[in-house]
């Protein structure tokens, strides 16, 4: 005859040491779950081609003799200097991949959690409102910078190797400075708008048409008002063009559109204010009215 | 005894809507029970402690210490929501072992911990299993787990047997009591009377966002005046018994149940009724089988309050 055994609870004496970033289970939690996903990862691998491509570039730019069947008077595109770099980080296609990532491996940041009533069992633990954004924002900040300021730093150090001189950086010395601000400044917009739209609803799939559909509307937005207004002022409805003034603005480039700079760094710090006002509202206990 | 949640003059609206109205309570050592209808304020009230919900006005404080904005309070708190709160994509594994990583364990502690919380809710055997194949029952045993995996000293469980069959809610009140025994704190909420019954008869009665009672289900009982108590007598002559209680005051009221066999005595003064029972049983030599006080149970005195 099998024996019954009953398992009791016992008090258990273990070592607690403080925890010194609280939000980091969070962050640890939202990357492993977008790796979760298949289609991401194919994705995230994809997003690294505008990289390689930069790279090759910076490749064929330092044996030009080799390559000039090839590259065909094509020589000027390959003149590596903040202009090359400005390319790379304002380009829209870059920009647009990132949004893809983000959509994709961050749109249920929140909507998860408010689909899985988990905020209740978060801010039952030693956890604050504060350290629950900024992990969530750090889950946003690493998909960023993995393909900004990592790439750009690469660019910087093949750069250098593939000319066999510290001749580029004595030249440019606050390039890698431009590059980590300007991925910087990408991520807290990017973060601040992934929250903002993934906060709005608990089903991933709106969010996911919620930040591409703005992304790119914005962007259909500007061009219809601009045909009709026939000012370059409608270029700060968008978004993408509003990251190509500021990004040309931290490479000392001239901006693509006769827009101060500073016009679009108020537009995209009025949709980080929007968005801190609303995730301040949001996230809280799911409140249950029965 | 000292108290260890403390809630004082506290109110929470939602909107228009007043979730709960000027609750004071303290919540001592040992197991408590938030007795209420569906939408009395249990689950307010418990948010209230584990500061997810601001008060509106008032304060709850955890052993001194303020429970709004104050994660280091939530420590030493184990909380067992109503819902389910699961990603379903995680394994039971993945699910203890990431929440307990808010707590600041070493990454062998974590595993230790985790293994310790599912071997005891017996789902150690299941733990890679992704919580989306978990039945009712497992899922209410994982969230459970979650609840007492940091070894908290007060545990919050709203609604933790909901779902479970028979043996399994056997179990989590054996182990609900055995954390009584250890010194801690709990509070459970329910609106499943013989639930509540089964773990304390230190109650708080909760109804439409006001503390109606609260105290030990007896003396709350005593407190009741406008329904004396009943207490029923089945013996082989109901009626000669009855004859014999005819004209004493302490008696409001005497019938017969449908048996023929049980005379139901309603009275406010239980005490002299028994002393007077027992006198009246030996002098005229009347066999009684069974005495018992139907409405002196947790149900009864829910009803009363409510008007029910």
């Amino acid at each position: 005859m099998a024996t019954v055994r009953e398992k009791g609870y016992s008090h258990w004496d273990g070592r607690l040491c403080e925890r010194r970033f609280p939000w980091w289970p969070i962050t640890r939690t939202g990357i492993q779950l977008a790796f979760r996903k298949k289609r991401f990862k194919v994705l995230f691998a994809g997003a690294f081609i505008p990289a390689f491509v930069f790279l090759v570039g910076l490749y064929i730019s330092e044996r030009l003799e080799d390559f000039k069947t090839i590259i065909q008077g094509s020589d000027r595109l390959l003149n590596i200097g903040p202009k090359y770099f400005s390319t790379y980080f304002a380009n829209g296609g870059l920009l647009f991949l990132i949004v893809l990532v983000l959509a994709f491996g961050a749109g249920g940041l929140i909507a998860d959690d408010l689909k899985h009533n988990s905020l209740q069992l978060y801010f039952s633990r030693p956890l604050g409102k504060k350290d629950y954004l900024l992990g969530k924002m750090s889950v946003v900040g690493f998909f960023v910078l993995v393909f900004t300021a990592v790439p750009g730093l690469v660019l910087i150090i093949f750069k250098l190797i593939f000319a066999g001189s510290f001749k580029f950086f004595l030249q440019y010395p606050w390039l890698p400075l431009s590059v980590l601000g300007f991925s910087a400044l990408l991520t807290v917009f990017l973060a601040f708008y992934i929250l903002l739209l993934s906060a709005l609803s608990k089903n991933s799939r709106y969010v996911f048409i919620l930040i591409f559909g703005t992304y790119i509307f914005s962007n259909v937005a500007f061009g219809i008002l601009q045909s009709i207004f026939r000012t370059p002022y409608m270029a700060l409805f968008s978004i993408p063009v509003n990251l190509q003034q500021v990004g040309a603005f931290v490479f000392g480039q001239k901006p693509p559109h006769n827009v101060p700079a500073v016009w679009s760094f108020a537009v995209l710090a009025a949709i980080c204010g929007l968005s801190a006002a609303v995730l301040d509202r949001k996230i809280r206990s799911v409140e249950v009215i029965k | 005894m000292t108290a260890v949640i403390a809630a004082s003059n506290l109110s929470k609206w939602y909107g228009n809507v007043l979730g709960l109205n000027d609750v004071s309570l303290e919540i001592e050592e040992g197991i408590t029970g938030l007795l209420g209808p569906n939408g009395a304020g249990k689950s307010t009230f418990m948010k209230l402690i584990t500061g997810q919900m601001k008060p509106a006005i008032g304060t709850v404080t955890v052993r001194g210490r303020r429970a709004w904005n104050s994660p280091e309070v939530f420590r030493g708190i184990g909380f067992c929501p109503e819902q389910d709160v699961f990603y379903d994509e995680l394994t039971g594994w993945e699910f203890l072992t990431g929440l307990l990583r808010f707590y600041g364990y070493a990454k062998s502690e974590i595993g230790d911990r985790a293994a310790r919380a599912l071997d005891i809710v017996d789902l150690a055997k299941d733990k890679d299993r992704l919580i989306r194949g978990y039945s009712r029952g497992m899922r209410q045993r994982i969230k459970f787990a979650q609840a007492i995996a940091h070894d908290p000293g007060i545990l919050i469980l709203d609604e933790p047997l909901s779902g479970l069959d028979p043996l399994g809610k056997r179990k989590l009140i054996r182990l609900i009591k055995e954390f009584r025994s250890q010194g801690r704190t709990v509070l459970v909420s329910s609106h499943v009377l013989p639930e509540i019954e089964a773990l304390t008869s230190r109650i708080v009665l909760i109804h439409q966002g006001k503390i109606l009672a609260q105290g030990d289900i007896p003396y709350i009982r005593e407190l009741i005046e406008a329904h004396p108590h009943q207490i029923s007598v089945r013996s082989s002559e109901p009626r000669t018994l009855a004859a014999r209680f005819v004209g004493d005051p302490s008696i409001q009221k005497m019938t017969f149940a449908s048996d023929g066999r049980t005379l139901i005595v309603e009275t406010h003064k239980r005490d002299e009724f028994f002393g007077r029972l027992t006198g009246v049983v030996l002098e005229a030599g009347i066999e009684v089988e069974e005495i018992t006080s139907p409405d002196d149970n947790l149900q009864a005195v829910f009803e009363y309050l409510v008007g029910k």
